[in-house]
C-alpha cells in the first residue's frame, strides 16, 4: 500500500473525485483532503492524502500520466507521501505484540524471579518491614530500597574514551522516583483510533490560548494579604499548568487530524507528565479541577476583556473634572495606595490563625492575674466584630499598662530622653522588629513605658477606689482618668480655654468640670479628624487591618473623649518637651482602654479572638512575647513586656496624631510653658505621693480587676452617653478620693499657680494689644506724608479709640504725639471729648486738622480753602489734562520742569500714530485670519460662508463645565432661571389670540389640488350617482368663472375678443358646459344598459385637464387680436362653439362613455354640429346687432379701467 | 517669527482637521480674542495678539517658545503636531478613545492602544481616523490615529492594535528637552 500526495487540487474536489480519478490506476483505499485557509477563511491551497494499493509499475504510470496535469483549474503535483503515522503506529504495535507472544521466556524468567523473591518474603517486589539497603536474601542484586520496593541494583557500564567501567547504581541509595513496573500499565494503551485528538475550536480563552493566542499581559496583583499571598501561588502552579489541555477533551475527542503522540496509560501524554511532575499534581481530579478553576477565571477575565468595550456618540460628553471618581469602580488609577485607600474590603479572616494560639495561652497566664477575665467569650463572626476584638487585643494589653507602670517607675526612674525624642519618627519602624531581638529591644521597651508615669495620680485614685468600691472596674477608671488626663493638645486649646480650665482647678470637683468642657469640644474634634484619617491611610497602605482597627479606634476615641488635659500635667514630672511628647504619647495610648470598654461591653470576647486581632498586627512580637513571658516568669515583668509593644502599636497605628499633637502643642508653647513650669511643681508633690501608694498601687491592681470587670461587662453598654454617664458617677465616687490625695498645700500651689498665670495672660494681652497699636500708628503715619503735603500728620480721631490712644502715645510712640492732627472728627463725638481734643491740638501747635468738627469757627474759612482744593484746575481738565497732570507728577512740584501743553501736543500725534500702528495691525491680525478660515474652508472643503466671528464662536465656545456657576448678576446666566409668571402671563394674554388666529379660517391656497385616487373603481364608478356630478360640474363652472373674471380683469385691454367669447359662451345653450373642462369616459356602456354593475363598481370623477388644454387655447391666442380680425374670430368661436358642442352635449344626455355605441346619442348629434343651425345671413345679421352691444359694452369698461388706473396713478 | 505660508497653513490645518474637524475654525476664530499661529524655529506657535506684541521684543535667536507650540513642521515640510496641543485638540476632539485604567500606563509610555485596553470608542470612527485617547476617568491622555474602524474593534482580538500612538502626555517627562 501507498501513501500519495496529491498537490495542487482546486477547492471544489470531493473526496469521491480523487477516489475515481486514483481508481484507474488501483484500489484507492483512504482519501484525505486537507484545505489550508487564510485567517478570513479562505481557503488558499488545497492537497490531499490517498492511500492507494498499487503496483510500482501502475504508480509510474501514474506518475507520467497525472503528475503536473491540470485537473479542475489546478496542476496536480503527485509525490509519494510518508505513510500515516498512525497506520506505522498500529504497525509498530501489532510487532511488538507478536514478539511478546514470540519471548514467552522473558515472561518465565519474570516469573521465576517473583517466585524466588517471594520465598524470601517479597511480595511483587515489596519488602514490608525492611531496613532500606538490606539485601534480599538469595538474590545477589536485589535491594530493599526505599519504601520497602524491591529492586535491582544495576551495573552500568559507562564508556569513557577508550576504557570502559561499570558503575553500580544502588537504588536504596538513591531515589524512590522509579514507576512501578506493571505490566497491565503497558497493555491498557489506547487504540490507535483513539490517539489523534483536535484542539476543540472556540472562543473560550483555553481553547485560544492553546491556539497561541494569549491576552493581554496584566501586572501581577498586590498582595494584599496572606491569602492573597496564597492565591498568587495557586495563580503559578496555574501557570504552570495552562500548556496542557484539559484531560477531558483528550478522552473525548475522537482520532483526527493532530496527533501530539502517545496517549500513556494515565491518559496523560508524556509532556504533560513532566509538567505535572513539577508542580507536584499527581491526580486527575486535581488538574481537572485546577483546569475548570483556570478556566472560570480566565472565563471572566475574557468576559471583563471583550465586554467592556462600548462605542459612544459623537455627542458623548466628557466630564471635565480630571479626578476620577472614587466610587467609579471600573476605574482604578496608577495609585496604588489611592486604590488601597478608596477600596478596602476588610478582610481580617485573612489573617492566618496559627499565631493565636501561642499567644491565647500567654494571655491566659496572664489572664488569670489581671483584669483580661473581663473579657469572657462569644463567639461572633462579624467582620465588625473581628475587628472590634482586634482592638480588644490591643487593648487587652493596653489594660495591662496601669499595673506596669509602677513597676516601671521603680526600676527605671529615669530613662533616657533621647529615645523619647526619636521615638516619633521610629515608632512604626519599632513596631515590626520589635520582638526580633529580645534584650536589646527590652530595654527600648523600657525607655518608652517610663512615659506612663503620667498615670501614677490616676493609679493611686484607682487603687483607693478599688479597695473602697468593688463595684465599678477599674479598668474603666482608668480609661476615665485617662480621658480626662490625656489629649491636651489635640483639641487645639487656646491658652484662654487652658486658663479658665486651671482657675476651675482650685475646686475640689475641678475635674468633673474640665470633662464637661472637653466634651463640648469633642464635636470639634470629630469634625476634624476624617480628614487626617486619610492622609493615615496613605502613609501606611501596608498594614491595612491595622489601620481598620486603629481607625475605629480613632473613632471611639472621638466618641468618648472626654479627655481632660490637665491632669496629666499635674502628674508629670518631667521637662516640659518630654511633656509635650508624652503628651502625644498618652493621646495613642488613651484610647485603647476605651476601645477596650467598648468592646468589653459590647459583646463579651474570648481571649483567644482578641489575640488574633492583636496578632494580625503583629505577629511577631506577639510571639517573642511569649517567649519572654517564658523567660520572665514574674507577671508584672510580662506586664512590662506588653505595654510597651501596647505603646509601639499604638503609636505606630496613629502616626498623624503625634504630629498633630506636636504642631498644636508647639503653637500653644509660649502660653503653656509656663504653666507646665507650674504644674510640675505641683506634680512633684503629687509624685511623692503617688510614689509612696505606688508600692500597694499594683497589688491592688492586680487582685480587684476581675471582679470589676465582671461588674462591667455586665452593666456597661455600647452607648456613650450611658458611658459617660458612668463616667460622671466614677467622678463623683472620686471626688472624695481625690480631695483626701490632693492635699491642702497643693491646693495652694495650685492657686498661686492660677495667680501667675493670670498676670502673665493679662500681660500677654496687653502686649498684643500694645503691638496692635504700634501697627495702627506706623500705617497712620504712612498716610499722614501723601495726604498733607506739608509734612502734617494727621490723627484719625474716633471716639472710641481716643482714650487708648491717647494712653499708646504715652506709652510707645511719643515721637509721634508731637505733629498729630485728626483727619476725621465726629461731629457727633460728645463735647468733652472735643474739648479735650481741642485743647489737645491748642497744645501742639503745629498740628492742625484737615477736616474739622462743624462747631469749629476758625476753621469754617479753611473750609472754602479746602473745598477749592479738590477743584479740577483748567489746565488740567480733559483727557489731555490727565496727562499733562501725569507728567507733572513724574517731575514733581519743581518749577523749572515744569510741562506745559506744550509738551502735549506731540503726545497726541503720538498717539495717533500707535493707534494707526494698532489699527494696521489688527487689520494684518484681522486679514490672517480671514486667509486662514479661507485655506480652512478650502482644506474642509465646505463652503461656509465666513460668518461674523463672534456669534459663530459663541456657538461653540469651550466651557469649562464644572467651572459653571450660576451668578445671578450675569445676564447671560438668566438663561437658567426657571421662569413661571411668564408662562401664566402668557397663558392670559396669549390664548385669546391665539383662540382668535384658530377661529380665522385658515387661508386656502390657489393651487388646486388634484386627487388622483389609487382605487380605479372609485375613478371610473362616479357616473351613476347624478346628484354628485351635477353638483361637481356646478362647481367647476363656479371655478370657471371665478378665474374668468380674474383674466378678465388681468387682461382688460384684450377683454374685446373673451367678453363677446363670455356673452356668447352664456348665450349658448351648452357654453357651461365648454368652459367646463371636465372629462369624462368609461369603458363600460350608458347606464341604460347596465345600470346596476356600474353603480356598483364603478364611479366616474371628473378629471379636470391642466388650465391651458386646448379648449381655452382660442382665446388665449386672440389676446392679441384686435377688432379688425372679426371673420377670423368669428371662424374660431365657431370652431369653438362647435367643438364645445361636441363634447358639452353628451353631458345632459348623460352620454360620458368614452365609446359609442349603436344607439348613442352622439353619432346623431354630432353630424349636426358640422352643419349651421340656421342661415348664414341670419347668423350674421344676429352677430351684428350683438356686436354693437359687445361693442359699448366693451368701450364702458375700458373706459371705466382707464378711470380706475389714472385714479390709481395719482394716489 | 513669521505668520504661516499659505501652504504651511494648509498643511497644518489638514492634519489639524484629521482631529478636531472644521472645530478648527474655533482656533483661527475666537470670540475672546485675536489667535495667530506663527512659525518660529520651524515650530507652529498658536497665541493671542498680546503675546504676539510682547514676542515682539525678544529676538529671534533669542526666543525660545511662545503661547503654545501646536507642532513642526519637518523636513520633508509635513506637520506634526506635538502633544503640547492636545490642551486645544481635547475639547474639540471629534472622535474619542478611551482607554482602560490597565492600559493607561502602557499608553503613556508610548505604546499603541491594543484592543484590549481599549475601553470605549467613538462610534463611526473610520479607519486613519485621529482620535484623541483619554482614560475613563476622561482625563486626556494624548492623541493618535484608529487603526481600525470601530466596527473592526468590536470584532479583532484583544493583541491588536487599535489607535496607533502619537503623541501622550508620558512625552512632558520623557521628551521634555525637545517640547517648547
Amino acid at each position: 500500500m501507498r501513501r500519495l500526495y496529491v498537490g495542487g487540487l482546486s477547492h471544489t474536489v470531493t473526496q469521491k473525485d480523487l477516489k475515481d480519478r486514483f481508481g484507474k490506476f488501483g484500489d484507492v483505499e483512504d482519501v484525505e483532503l486537507r484545505t489550508r485557509k487564510d485567517d478570513q477563511g479562505v481557503p488558499y491551497k488545497t492537497f490531499g492524502y490517498i492511500n492507494i494499493n498499487i503496483s510500482d509499475a501502475d504508480l509510474k504510470k501514474c506518475l507520467t500520466v497525472l503528475n503536473k496535469s491540470k485537473w479542475k483549474g489546478g496542476t496536480l503535483q503527485i509525490e509519494t507521501a510518508k505513510e500515516s503515522f498512525l497506520h506505522r503506529l498500529a504497525e509498530e504495535r501489532q510487532a511488538a505484540a507478536e514478539q511478546l507472544l514470540q519471548q514467552p521466556a522473558a515472561d518465565d524468567q519474570k516469573q521465576k524471579l517473583l517466585d524466588s523473591l517471594s520465598k524470601a518474603g517479597v511480595d511483587k517486589f515489596n519488602m514490608k518491614a525492611a531496613v532500606p539497603g538490606t539485601e534480599i536474601p538469595g538474590h545477589k542484586d536485589w535491594v530493599v530500597s526505599k519504601f520497602g520496593r524491591v529492586l535491582p541494583v544495576l551495573q552500568l557500564r559507562c564508556q569513557k574514551g577508550s576504557r570502559a567501567r561499570t558503575l553500580k547504581y544502588d537504588p536504596s541509595k538513591y531515589c524512590h522516583n522509579i514507576r512501578r513496573l506493571d505490566r497491565q500499565d503497558v497493555d491498557g494503551s489506547t487504540p490507535v483510533a483513539q490517539l489523534t485528538w483536535q484542539v476543540q475550536g472556540g472562543d473560550d480563552d483555553i481553547s485560544k490560548k492553546r491556539r497561541g493566542e494569549f491576552p493581554p499581559y496584566e501586572p501581577p496583583r498586590r498582595k494584599k494579604s496572606r491569602a492573597d499571598v496564597v492565591d498568587s501561588h495557586d495563580a503559578a502552579g496555574r501557570t504552570r499548568l495552562r500548556s496542557e489541555p484539559p484531560v477531558n477533551s483528550v478522552h473525548r475527542t475522537e482520532a483526527h487530524q493532530l496527533t501530539n503522540g502517545f496517549q500513556t496509560p494515565t491518559g496523560r501524554r508524556p509532556a504533560q507528565r513532566t509538567w505535572t511532575r513539577d508542580s507536584d499534581i499527581d491526580s486527575d481530579e486535581e488538574i481537572r479541577r485546577m483546569v475548570a478553576t483556570q478556566q472560570t477565571s480566565h472565563d471572566a477575565l475574557q468576559q471583563g476583556a471583550e465586554d467592556i468595550l462600548e462605542v459612544v456618540g459623537h455627542d458623548y460628553l466628557v466630564k471635565s473634572g480630571h479626578k476620577g471618581d472614587k466610587d467609579d469602580d471600573d476605574y482604578d488609577s496608577a495609585d496604588t495606595d489611592e486604590i488601597f485607600a478608596s477600596r478596602k474590603p476588610p478582610q481580617p479572616q485573612d489573617k492566618p490563625p496559627q499565631p493565636t494560639t501561642g499567644n491565647g495561652t500567654d494571655r491566659k497566664r496572664k489572664k488569670t492575674s489581671k483584669a483580661g477575665e473581663e473579657e469572657e467569650d462569644s463567639s461572633t463572626d462579624d467582620e465588625e466584630r473581628l475587628t472590634s476584638k482586634q482592638q480588644r487585643g490591643n487593648s487587652a494589653k493596653q489594660k495591662q499598662k496601669p499595673s506596669v507602670v509602677p513597676v516601671t517607675k521603680l526600676r527605671l526612674p529615669e530613662s533616657d530622653s533621647d529615645e523619647e525624642e526619636d521615638e516619633d519618627e521610629d515608632e512604626d519602624e519599632e513596631s515590626e522588629p520589635a520582638g526580633s531581638c529580645s534584650d536589646s529591644d527590652y530595654e527600648a521597651m523600657f525607655s518608652n513605658v517610663t512615659h506612663l508615669e503620667i498615670s501614677l495620680a490616676d493609679l493611686q485614685k484607682l487603687a483607693e477606689d478599688a479597695e473602697q468600691t468593688c463595684e465599678t472596674p477599674p479598668p474603666r477608671i482608668l480609661s476615665a482618668e485617662r480621658e480626662t488626663s490625656a489629649r491636651p493638645p489635640k483639641k487645639g486649646t487656646t491658652p484662654e480655654e487652658i486658663l479658665a480650665a486651671i482657675m476651675q482647678d482650685d475646686s475640689s470637683d475641678d475635674e468633673r468640670d474640665k470633662k464637661k468642657k472637653k466634651k463640648k469640644r469633642k464635636g470639634v474634634t470629630s469634625t476634624l479628624l476624617p480628614a487626617f484619617l486619610g492622609t493615615k491611610e496613605l502613609n501606611e497602605e501596608s498594614d491595612e487591618k491595622r489601620q481598620k482597627g486603629d481607625e475605629d479606634e480613632v473613632k471611639e476615641e472621638k466618641l468618648n473623649s472626654g479627655a481632660a488635659q490637665m491632669n496629666h500635667r499635674e502628674a508629670d514630672g518631667k521637662t516640659s518637651e518630654e511633656e509635650e511628647e508624652e503628651d502625644e504619647e498618652d493621646e495613642e495610648d488613651i484610647p485603647e482602654p476605651k476601645a477596650l470598654k467598648m468592646s468589653s461591653s459590647k459583646t463579651p470576647v474570648k481571649p483567644e479572638i482578641g489575640a488574633t486581632g492583636s496578632s494580625s498586627s503583629s505577629d511577631d512580637e506577639e510571639e517573642d512575647e511569649e517567649d519572654k513571658a517564658v523567660q520572665l516568669e514574674e507577671e508584672e515583668v510580662v506586664k512590662n513586656t506588653t505595654v510597651p509593644k501596647v505603646l509601639k502599636m499604638s503609636s505606630s497605628k496613629a502616626p498623624v496624631n503625634p504630629e498633630n499633637a506636636g504642631t498644636s502643642s508647639s503653637t500653644d508653647d509660649d502660653e503653656d510653658e509656663d504653666e507646665e513650669e507650674e504644674e510640675e511643681e505641683e506634680d512633684e508633690g503629687e509624685d511623692k505621693e503617688g510614689l509612696s501608694k505606688i508600692i500597694t498601687a499594683p497589688k491592688v491592681l492586680e487582685t480587684s480587676p476581675p471582679e470589676k470587670a465582671e461588674t462591667d461587662s455586665s452593666s456597661s453598654s455600647d452607648d456613650d452617653d450611658e458611658e459617660e454617664e458612668e463616667e460622671h458617677e466614677k467622678e463623683e465616687e472620686h471626688r472624695p478620693v481625690r480631695v483626701v490625695l490632693a492635699a491642702e498645700e497643693e491646693e495652694e500651689r495650685q492657686r498661686k499657680a492660677n495667680l501667675r498665670r493670670l498676670a502673665a495672660v493679662q500681660q500677654k494681652q496687653k502686649e498684643a494689644e500694645e503691638h496692635k497699636k504700634l501697627i495702627q500708628g506706623a500705617l497712620s503715619n504712612l498716610d499722614a506724608p501723601a495726604a498733607a503735603a506739608g509734612g502734617k500728620h494727621i490723627v484719625f480721631g474716633s471716639d472710641d479709640e481716643d482714650g487708648d490712644e491717647e494712653e499708646k502715645q504715652q506709652q510707645s510712640v511719643s515721637e509721634l504725639t508731637a505733629s498729630r492732627k485728626s483727619l476725621f472728627q465726629d461731629g457727633q463725638s460728645e463735647d468733652e471729648d472735643e474739648a479735650a481734643a481741642a485743647n489737645q491740638e491748642k497744645g501742639k501747635p503745629s498740628g492742625h486738622r484737615l477736616f474739622g468738627g462743624s462747631e469749629d469757627e476758625e476753621d469754617e474759612g479753611d473750609e472754602e480753602e479746602d473745598e477749592r482744593r479738590f477743584d479740577i484746575r483748567p489746565q488740567f481738565e480733559g483727557r489731555a489734562g490727565q496727562k499733562l497732570m501725569e507728567l507733572q507728577s513724574r517731575f514733581g512740584t519743581d518749577e523749572r520742569f515744569r510741562m506745559d501743553s506744550r509738551f502735549l501736543e506731540e503726545d497726541e500725534d503720538e498717539d495717533s500714530e500707535t493707534k494707526k500702528s494698532l489699527v494696521e495691525e489688527d487689520g494684518a491680525l484681522e486679514e490672517e485670519r480671514k486667509r486662514n478660515l479661507s485655506i480652512l474652508h478650502s482644506v474642509l472643503g465646505v463652503t461656509e460662508q465666513t460668518s461674523s466671528s463672534k456669534t459663530a464662536g459663541k456657538a461653540k465656545k469651550f466651557r469649562d463645565v464644572s467651572a459653571l456657576h450660576y451668578d445671578p448678576s450675569r445676564e447671560e446666566h438668566a438663561a437658567f432661571e426657571t421662569k413661571t409668571d411668564e408662562a401664566k402671563k402668557e397663558s392670559k394674554a396669549s390664548r385669546r389670540k391665539k383662540k382668535e388666529e384658530a377661529q380665522q379660517l385658515p387661508e386656502v391656497s390657489k393651487e388646486i389640488y388634484y386627487d388622483v385616487s389609487g382605487d380605479l373603481k372609485a375613478v371610473f364608478g362616479q357616473t351613476k350617482d347624478g346628484g354628485a356630478e351635477g353638483e361637481e360640474t356646478t362647481n367647476w363652472d363656479q371655478e370657471e368663472e371665478e378665474e374668468e373674471e380674474e383674466e378678465e380683469e388681468e387682461e382688460e385691454q384684450n377683454q374685446e375678443e373673451t367678453t363677446p367669447l363670455s356673452s356668447l359662451i352664456s348665450a349658448d345653450p351648452n357654453a357651461e358646459k365648454q368652459d367646463s373642462s371636465g372629462f369624462k369616459f368609461s369603458f363600460f356602456g350608458d347606464d341604460t344598459e347596465t345600470p346596476t354593475a356600474e353603480t356598483a363598481e364603478y364611479k366616474v370623477e371628473l378629471i379636470q385637464a391642466p388650465k391651458v388644454s386646448w379648449q381655452q387655447d382660442p382665446r388665449l391666442d386672440d389676446s392679441s387680436s384686435e377688432e379688425e380680425d372679426e371673420d377670423q374670430q368669428e371662424e374660431e368661436e365657431e370652431h369653438s362653439s362647435s367643438i364645445a358642442k361636441t363634447t358639452t352635449e353628451e353631458t345632459p344626455s348623460k352620454t360620458d362613455l368614452f365609446f359609442f355605441h349603436p344607439n348613442d346619442s352622439r353619432l346623431t348629434e354630432g353630424p349636426r354640429l358640422f352643419c349651421r343651425p340656421a342661415q348664414l345671413e341670419e347668423q350674421r345679421e344676429q352677430w351684428e346687432e350683438r356686436r354693437t352691444e359687445l361693442r359699448q359694452e366693451y368701450r364702458k369698461k375700458h373706459k371705466d379701467a382707464r378711470r380706475k388706473l389714472t385714479s390709481s396713478l395719482r394716489s | 517669527m513669521r505668520p504661516l505660508t499659505e501652504e504651511e497653513t494648509k498643511t497644518m490645518f489638514e492634519k489639524l482637521s484629521k482631529y478636531i474637524g472644521e472645530n478648527i475654525k474655533l482656533l483661527v476664530d475666537r470670540p475672546d480674542g485675536t489667535y495667530c499661529f506663527r512659525l518660529h524655529n520651524d515650530r507652529v506657535y498658536y497665541m493671542s495678539e498680546k503675546i504676539l506684541k510682547l514676542a515682539t521684543n525678544i529676538s529671534r535667536d533669542k526666543l525660545m517658545s511662545v503661547g503654545t507650540c501646536f507642532g513642526k513642521f519637518t523636513k520633508t515640510k509635513k506637520f506634526r503636531l506635538h502633544i503640547t496641543a492636545l490642551d486645544f485638540l481635547a475639547p474639540y476632539a471629534k472622535f474619542k478613545v478611551w482607554v482602560k485604567p490597565g492600559a493607561e500606563q502602557s499608553f503613556l509610555y508610548g505604546n499603541h492602544v491594543l484592543k484590549s485596553g481599549l475601553g470605549r470608542i467613538t462610534e463611526n470612527t473610520m479607519q486613519y481616523q485621529g482620535v484623541v485617547v483619554y482614560s475613563m476617568a476622561d482625563v486626556p491622555l494624548g492623541f493618535g490615529v484608529a487603526a481600525k474602524t470601530t466596527q473592526e474593534c468590536r470584532r479583532v482580538d484583544p493583541m491588536s492594535i487599535v489607535v496607533f500612538h502619537q503623541a501622550d502626555v508620558g512625552e512632558f517627562i520623557r521628551n521634555e528637552d525637545a517640547l517648547t
